[in-house]
Parts: structure tokens; C-alpha cells; sequence
């Protein structure tokens, strides 16, 4: 076991194929959320209610980003460690039904619970403040949970039985040892769940709070002011990137080599009997409540309106959009993880936070940021109108801007597991820098960069805003139609579509899950 | 060393993985595309922008083509972000039409300079002078009012005959609002600023500030149920949520309305407030005779008769019988100010709103 701190201070940075291909796929994610903060300096928006709203909106996103997301790295964390490491009662089960919560969006689960709660009389009202954070802890605790299992699951079997042979309870191989290990993922996937909590508008905007986000539609629809909208998203976006800086800070100090190459399946261990019997109560509440409840609600609504046929094309569009747009990002995020892992200068990794930028801000922000860029475009004749093309482009550039970040982090997390000294025997040999990432990085990280894929698909199936405001003419996707019945507060005709994007969000998640037990070299089943 | 190189780009596709998943992404996007494109086959048709979602307008569309043939292409969207979008396109743009509910939201296209004004014999003589703009930038095609709903175990009706009820000791603690970042409600506050001026209304908002039984939140039929489950006695919505849910296909809706009943406010004094859904054509119309005769085609005899029973709004055209439940309700007093009120005053609206606490 080596878990000594070994940085790779290997070489120079040189210009390569690679590299390039990650300066401009970094650039294509970077610009939107590079042009918000750029239009917020230069606009005056009338900042006379922007303190107000900034200081106000600040307490409520960091209230919010704490509860929810220490909820979501707890869920995440501990069901991750139960399901690989210890064996009780329906883990088989558990370990995929576990991340079906991550198929539905937020605001559905908002909607799902606030409609849900209230027709049953309110026994436990799931409202306010600590209604949102339960939404985020049990709707985003699968980011948490995915980075966590994959983290576990490729541990060295020898450090976890040297803990084991030494005596220690199979709680303080978890404390000292498997947690410690497990830390980048971990904080890789709160970090995700953290600011998709800052980016949320629909659940905090529908449990009245006030959140930056929140903040930013207030300045927009309320004041009539996109300029001051921008600001506030600008702020939002410095205080990603401050956070981002500051979870790489506090794991980057440590850089976590291989281990042994001796891979075994990981033994479990037997919980007795109760505390087999509270593993699976814990995990089978996670799922019902993140999960069943919410989708048995939405099929009573659904049933009681069955509108099948407006919702075909909306499906097939959703899942045309969701695919195509999952593939362009991959691309991108996969150039910019494999660069920032080689690269040894902050200026290299720089990337890493450039595209992570877009995550924190609402994606109605991005879109304007988007819409806007291409308006200067416009007036200086470099493109014409916003035909079906030319919508799509703007559209996939805005889903990559917005979360590129998500696929980086799983790609990143994959390849952290790449030994150091891989690279560089490679590079002794001779080979150059797209042969090192066709023949080493892409195996190695290929688990990482189907979750990846996966991921960025739900992602898209479930994103609203960007895709409201910049798709082209007769072109529904099945969030657009969810939104369309539910701004009209017809949640009855919002519940099939939003069905619907939670089912066909299902059958990715389960791939997903199931694909990173393979993840682990020498299990081959 | 450059051999090494040019092998490993020619290996790269063999040895990823993801290749075969890769080539059915693409070939998706490719479909994707194709589907868009599909549609712009023939070029008879008009593009409308448009912040309305009802099925409702989707059978107006479907009107409109069989009666001139002209296809409608519709974008949906929040009026705030449709109007970023249009600002964005300038003189670029393929949208024809701008259609949205809320005076306040048209007033704000107006105010971009993204309308253009339009003026026909056919729009004059069908909608009323306050339900459009004086110059000719958004016509109405349907109206909404803006009522008080409230608890009938709880409330006489008369106890809350009209707005500034809300406001009096009476009701501490027991009333619910949306927020207002939502047009419906600053178009209100501005009404009020037209009406009695900016002290007038600031006073108003912090009285019914004051019996805030929560921080506003949810929507419009969220205030309904809220009163329907004791959480407050009284509230303001649009009429046609009410309507809505009396005829709802879930049981629980029905039930709701059982135990709230409704005024019309002011009917002593001003009049009830209502809005407008309406539309204009735009400054950069590519197809504006089409626009045009889309504008014209929904105050017509044959669309208005169609939306009547198709959605629960009243009719723009007063001699046009609403749907019989909202006949049942009575004609009622409307109050009477220029459209363009609610636009002028939206800022002002907000400013108060904030200053008061009224989230």
C-alpha cells in the first residue's frame, strides 16, 4: 500500500495534439459562463436592489448548499461503503436500485412532493427550507453515491485486510481507511451535488426561498432586468469557482498511487443481523422516498390524464437531443480531464476549473450568456438568424458549457487511479501523446467515461431552461412539455411528461451503476 | 517519432471502446437535425413566439391553418427569456409573432422596440380600446380577472368585497400570496399606482404584508389550496385557476373548491382588475402581412367562439358567450385604465414590493 504523497514532477509542459484539443475544448466550455461575468462588468443593471438580493440570496445558497449537500455526502457516502464492502440483506439489489433517484430532476421531485404532501393532509409537510434540503439530500445523494461506490470498489484489497488482520472493527476500517482512500471521490461527487444545489431554481423558486438563484430570475422577471440578472449570476459563478478551487486544495495536497497489482474481489464483510436489517431499512427509505413515492405519485396523476400521444415526439426528441448532446460533451470533457491529469502547472490544470464554472450557474444563465455572445456575433455579420442549425449549435454549446463539469469529474476520478509511473514508462518507450491517450488513459479511464456518457445523458434529458429559450421551432423536448403544463399549473397534464423523463432516465442510471462493478480490474463478471 | 504518432491517430477510433456507442450518438444528432429541418419544407407559414401553453392555442393554430392555410410554428417559452431571444436575433430573427399573457410582459417587448405597431379595421372593431395598446403594438385576444378566493367556513363574502379588505386587521396572519416576481401580481400593484397613486399602493402592499400567514410561495392554485386547507382564510388569484380546478379530473381539485368560494373585488368601487392575453407583431417581421392576418384571425367570430368552451378565460369580445360556468359567475364591473398602465408602473411595482418585505 502506497498512500504516500508521490506528484508527478516529471517533464516541462509542451505544446501537443492533446493539449491543444483541450485549450480549445476548454474555451468552447469556458466562453458562456467567461461572457456572463464579461456582460455583468460592463452592464449597469440598476444595482439598486442588488446588494439587497446578493446578500440576501448568499445565506440562502450557502444555507442550502450545506444541509443539502452534507445530507446528500452522508446518504452517498455510507450507502456506497454498505453496498461494496459489507454484505446484508437485498445489497445485490440495492447497489443499482440505488441510484434511480438521480433520474429525476429536482423541480419534478418538488412539485411530486409539495402536491403529494399536501393531498395527504400534510402529516409531515415537505415545505420551506428544510422541504428543499431534503429534496437535494435525497434527489442528488447518487452523485455522491456513484463517485463513492467506484472510489471503494477499486481499492487494494491489501490495505483493507492489513486493517482487518490488525484487529481493527469493520466501522474503523471504514474511518481510517476506506473513507480516507475514498476521499476524492467523495468530495468529486459533493462537489457535483453541491453545486447543482447553487445552480437549482425550480425547487428553491417553489419552496419560496431565497437563494442566488432565485435572485437572478427576481432581478430578470421582476425588475425587468437581464444586467443585474447577470451580476448576480456572475457572483454565483465566482463562488463556484472559489469552491472548486478550494475542494481540488484540500485533496490535491495528497496524490493517492495504485496500491497493489494483485486485484481480488473485494471481501465483504457479514453484518449481523440488525445491523444488516438497518442497512437495508436505510437503503430501501432512500429509494422510496427518492424514488417510488414520488414515481407512484406522478403515475396516479398521469393516469388520471392520460395524454400518450402528445407526448411521443416530445420523447423521441428528448432522447435524439439527450444522446447527441452527451456524445459532444463527452468529447470535450474527456480532452479536458485527460490534459488537466497530465499537466503539473496550476495554468494546466486550469481547465479543471474553467469548465466546472458552468455547473454552479442556472442553465437560463448560461443560455443568456449563449444568447447574448451570439448577438454580438449577429451585429458584427458573422452569423445570420437562429434557423433550426444554428439553434441546435448554440444549444449543444450551451449543454457542454454547462456540464462538461459533469463528465470531467467521473472521467478525472477515473484516471486518478491511473499509476503515476504508467505515463511515464510510456513515454520513455516513445509514445506520443495521442498514442498515450488512445492506449493507456482511454482503457484505463473507459468505465469512467461510459458513467461519464451516462451521466451527461440525464443530464440533458432532465436540463429545462437551455433548452427552453434556444431549441428551434416545433421542437418539444419532454422537459419543455412538463414545464409548459406546469407553469400553467396543470400539474395533472405535467405529470405524464414528467413521467416520463424520469422513467426513461431510469434505464441509463441502472447501465450505469451496473457497469462500475466492472469497473474493477480482475472482476470479470 | 512522427510514425509513432500518425499510427497511434490511426489507431485511436480502433482501440476507444466507446466507438460503437459513439456512432449511434452521432448518427442520433444527425437525426436530430433532420427532424428540424423537416418541418421547413414549405414556406407557408408565420412563426410565433409564445409564452401561452395552453392545448387551447394549439387547436387555434390548427384553426387558423384550415381557414387560410398558413401553418403556425410555435416556440414556447417564458416571456422574459422569448423577449432575451428576440432582443438577441435583432433584425435576424424568424419570429413573426409575439403572443404572451400579461399586459406587463407585452409592454416590455413594446419597450425593447421589438413590436411594431399594427393597426386594421378588424382589430379596432373587435377589441375594446382598454383591453390593447393605444398605439396599435399588442392587441388582446382573451381577458382574465383577478379575484379574491377565500375560506367559506371562515369568511362572509362580504368581508372581503374588495382588495384593500385584504389589508385590515381582520385577516392578520390569515393571508397567503404569491411572490412577486410573478407578472400577474406587480400588474396588479401597477394597476393600483395608475388608480391612486405610488403612496397609495405602497401603503396597501405593507398592510397586506403585514397578514402574511407565510413567505409567499408556489403558484397561483397553490393560494387556492392553501386557503382550502386552513393554512390561510383568504387569497388572490386569476380567475381561470379557480375555474380550472372546479373542473378538474382529480377528485382532490374538486374537493378544494368546495370549500372556497370567490369575489369579484371592487365591484362597490373600480372594478375588478383583469389583464389581457394578447399578441403583436414584430419589429423585424419577415412575414408580417401573415402576422397580421394571425392577429386578426384570434379576435375573429370563429376563434373566439372556439376558445370560449376550450379554456376557462373570458372571451375579448364581450358580445361572446364565455364558457357557462363562467356565465354563472355574472358579468362583473372591470376596472378601467389605460393597458399601458401596467407596463409604465411594472418598475415602480417591484421597487415597492421589495421595500415592503413582499418577496
Amino acid at each position: 500500500m502506497t498512500l504516500a504523497a508521490t506528484p508527478a514532477r516529471t517533464r516541462a509542459p509542451r505544446l501537443d495534439g492533446v493539449t491543444v484539443a483541450a485549450a480549445l475544448a476548454t474555451l468552447v466550455c469556458a466562453t458562456p459562463a467567461i461572457a456572463v461575468i464579461a456582460l455583468a462588468l460592463i452592464s449597469d443593471g440598476g444595482a439598486e436592489f442588488g446588494g439587497a438580493l446578493i446578500r440576501e440570496g448568499a445565506m440562502g445558497t450557502f444555507g442550502l448548499v450545506l444541509a443539502g449537500g452534507t445530507g446528500a455526502i452522508v446518504f452517498g457516502a455510507t450507502t456506497a461503503w454498505l453496498v461494496t464492502l459489507c454484505r446484508f440483506p437485498g445489497r445485490g439489489i440495492f447497489e443499482w436500485l440505488l441510484v434511480v433517484p438521480l433520474a429525476a430532476p429536482s423541480y419534478i421531485l418538488a412539485y411530486a412532493y409539495a402536491s403529494m404532501t399536501w393531498a395527504g393532509g400534510a402529516a409531515v409537510p415537505v415545505q420551506g427550507f428544510g422541504g428543499a434540503a431534503f429534496i437535494y439530500a435525497i434527489g442528488l445523494y447518487p452523485y455522491v453515491y456513484l463517485a463513492a461506490r467506484a472510489a471503494f470498489a477499486s481499492q487494494s484489497v491489501c490495505a483493507l485486510e492489513a486493517a482487518r488482520m490488525l484487529g481493527a472493527s469493520p466501522l474503523r476500517v471504514f474511518w481510517q481507511v476506506a473513507l480516507p482512500l475514498a476521499r476524492p471521490g467523495i468530495a468529486a461527487g459533493g462537489a457535483l451535488a453541491c453545486m447543482e444545489i447553487a445552480a437549482d431554481y425550480g425547487a428553491a423558486q417553489h419552496f419560496g426561498l431565497s437563494t442566488l438563484s432565485t435572485a437572478v430570475f427576481r432581478a430578470w422577471y421582476a425588475h425587468g432586468s437581464p444586467g443585474l440578472a447577470l451580476q448576480i449570476s456572475a457572483v454565483l459563478l465566482v463562488a463556484a469557482m472559489v469552491f472548486l478551487l478550494v475542494e481540488r486544495g484540500a485533496r490535491g495536497r495528497a496524490a493517492y498511487s495504485g496500491g497493489s497489482a494483485r486485484w481480488r474481489p473485494l471481501p465483504r464483510y457479514q453484518l449481523n443481523a440488525v445491523a444488516g436489517a438497518l442497512a437495508a431499512v436505510f437503503c430501501g427509505a432512500l429509494i422510496v422516498f427518492g424514488a417510488l413515492l414520488p414515481l407512484m405519485w406522478l403515475a396516479r396523476l398521469a393516469l388520471l390524464h392520460a395524454n400518450v400521444q402528445d407526448i411521443v415526439q416530445p420523447f423521441v426528441n428528448s432522447l435524439a437531443l439527450s444522446a447527441s448532446g452527451a456524445a459532444i460533451t463527452l468529447g470535450l470533457a474527456a480532452a479536458i480531464a485527460v490534459a488537466a491529469r497530465r499537466a503539473t502547472t496550476p495554468l494546466g490544470k486550469s481547465p479543471l476549473f474553467a469548465a466546472g464554472m458552468g455547473y454552479a450557474a442556472p442553465g437560463a444563465v448560461i443560455a443568456l450568456g449563449a444568447l447574448s455572445l451570439f448577438g454580438l456575433a449577429r451585429e458584427a455579420g458573422l452569423v445570420g438568424g437562429l434557423g433550426a442549425a444554428l439553434s441546435l449549435a448554440a444549444l449543444f454549446w450551451t449543454y457542454a458549457a454547462r456540464f462538461a463539469s459533469a463528465g470531467v469529474g467521473p472521467i478525472d476520478a477515473g484516471l486518478a487511479r491511473l499509476s503515476t509511473g504508467l505515463d511515464a514508462s510510456a513515454r520513455t518507450l516513445g509514445a506520443g501523446p495521442w498514442r498515450r491517450f488512445a492506449e493507456i488513459d482511454l482503457p484505463i479511464a473507459a468505465p469512467s467515461l461510459a458513467a461519464a456518457a451516462l451521466i451527461l445523458f440525464v443530464e440533458i434529458l432532465k436540463e429545462l431552461p437551455a433548452t427552453l429559450i434556444l431549441r428551434p421551432f416545433n421542437f418539444d423536448t419532454l422537459a419543455v412539455k412538463a414545464y409548459s403544463y406546469a407553469s400553467d399549473e396543470r400539474l395533472l397534464e405535467a405529470a405524464a411528461p414528467s413521467l416520463l423523463i424520469f422513467l426513461a432516465g431510469i434505464a441509463p442510471i441502472i447501465i450505469l451503476a451496473r457497469s462500475i462493478g466492472r469497473g474493477r480490474a480482475g472482476v470479470t463478471s | 517519432m512522427r510514425n509513432v504518432r500518425k499510427i497511434a491517430l490511426l489507431e485511436a477510433p480502433l482501440s476507444f471502446r466507446l466507438s460503437r456507442r459513439g456512432l449511434v450518438l452521432g448518427a442520433s444528432a444527425t437525426a436530430t437535425l433532420a427532424a428540424c429541418n423537416a418541418g421547413g419544407g414549405q414556406d407557408n407559414f408565420v412563426n410565433v413566439y409564445t409564452a401561452r401553453h395552453y392545448d387551447a392555442d394549439r387547436a387555434l393554430y390548427a384553426g387558423f391553418q384550415e381557414a387560410t392555410g398558413v401553418e403556425v410554428r410555435a416556440l414556447t417559452g417564458s416571456a422574459e427569456q422569448l423577449l432575451e431571444r428576440l432582443r438577441a436575433e435583432g433584425d435576424q430573427t424568424e419570429a413573426d409573432v409575439f403572443v404572451s399573457a400579461d399586459a406587463g410582459n407585452l409592454w416590455r417587448v413594446k419597450d425593447a422596440g421589438l413590436f411594431q405597431n399594427v393597426t386594421t379595421a378588424t382589430l379596432q372593431e373587435n377589441v375594446p380600446e382598454h383591453l390593447r395598446d393605444a398605439e396599435g403594438a399588442y392587441w388582446g385576444f382573451t381577458k382574465r380577472a383577478r379575484i379574491i378566493v377565500y375560506r367559506k367556513d371562515a369568511v362572509r363574502p362580504e368581508e372581503v368585497a374588495s382588495m384593500d379588505s385584504l389589508g385590515l386587521p381582520r385577516f392578520r396572519g390569515q393571508i397567503v400570496m404569491r411572490s412577486s416576481s410573478n407578472t400577474y401580481q406587480l400588474s396588479t400593484l401597477a394597476a393600483r399606482i395608475e388608480r391612486l397613486g405610488a403612496e397609495n399602493a405602497r401603503a396597501w402592499a405593507a398592510a397586506v404584508r403585514a397578514n402574511f400567514a407565510r413567505d409567499p410561495q408556489g403558484s397561483d392554485s397553490d393560494q387556492i389550496k392553501a386557503v382550502a386547507a386552513g393554512e390561510a382564510q383568504a387569497s388572490v388569484c386569476n380567475h381561470y385557476y379557480y375555474f380550472r380546478m372546479m373542473r378538474s379530473e382529480d377528485p382532490a381539485d374538486r374537493e378544494v373548491i368546495e370549500k372556497v368560494g370567490f369575489v369579484f373585488p371592487d365591484q362597490a368601487g373600480a372594478g375588478t382588475h383583469v389583464n389581457i392575453s394578447g399578441g403583436g407583431v414584430t419589429a423585424n417581421a419577415k412575414r408580417r402581412d401573415r402576422a397580421v392576418q394571425f392577429l386578426e384571425y384570434l379576435v375573429s367570430d370563429e376563434a373566439q367562439t372556439m376558445l370560449a368552451p376550450l379554456n376557462t378565460e373570458f372571451p375579448i369580445r364581450s358580445e361572446i358567450a364565455p364558457a357557462p360556468d363562467l356565465a354563472a359567475a355574472g358579468p362583473f364591473k372591470e376596472e378601467n385604465i389605460p393597458l399601458d398602465a401596467l407596463g409604465r408602473h411594472q418598475a415602480e411595482a417591484a421597487r415597492i414590493f421589495e421595500e415592503v418585505g413582499w418577496s
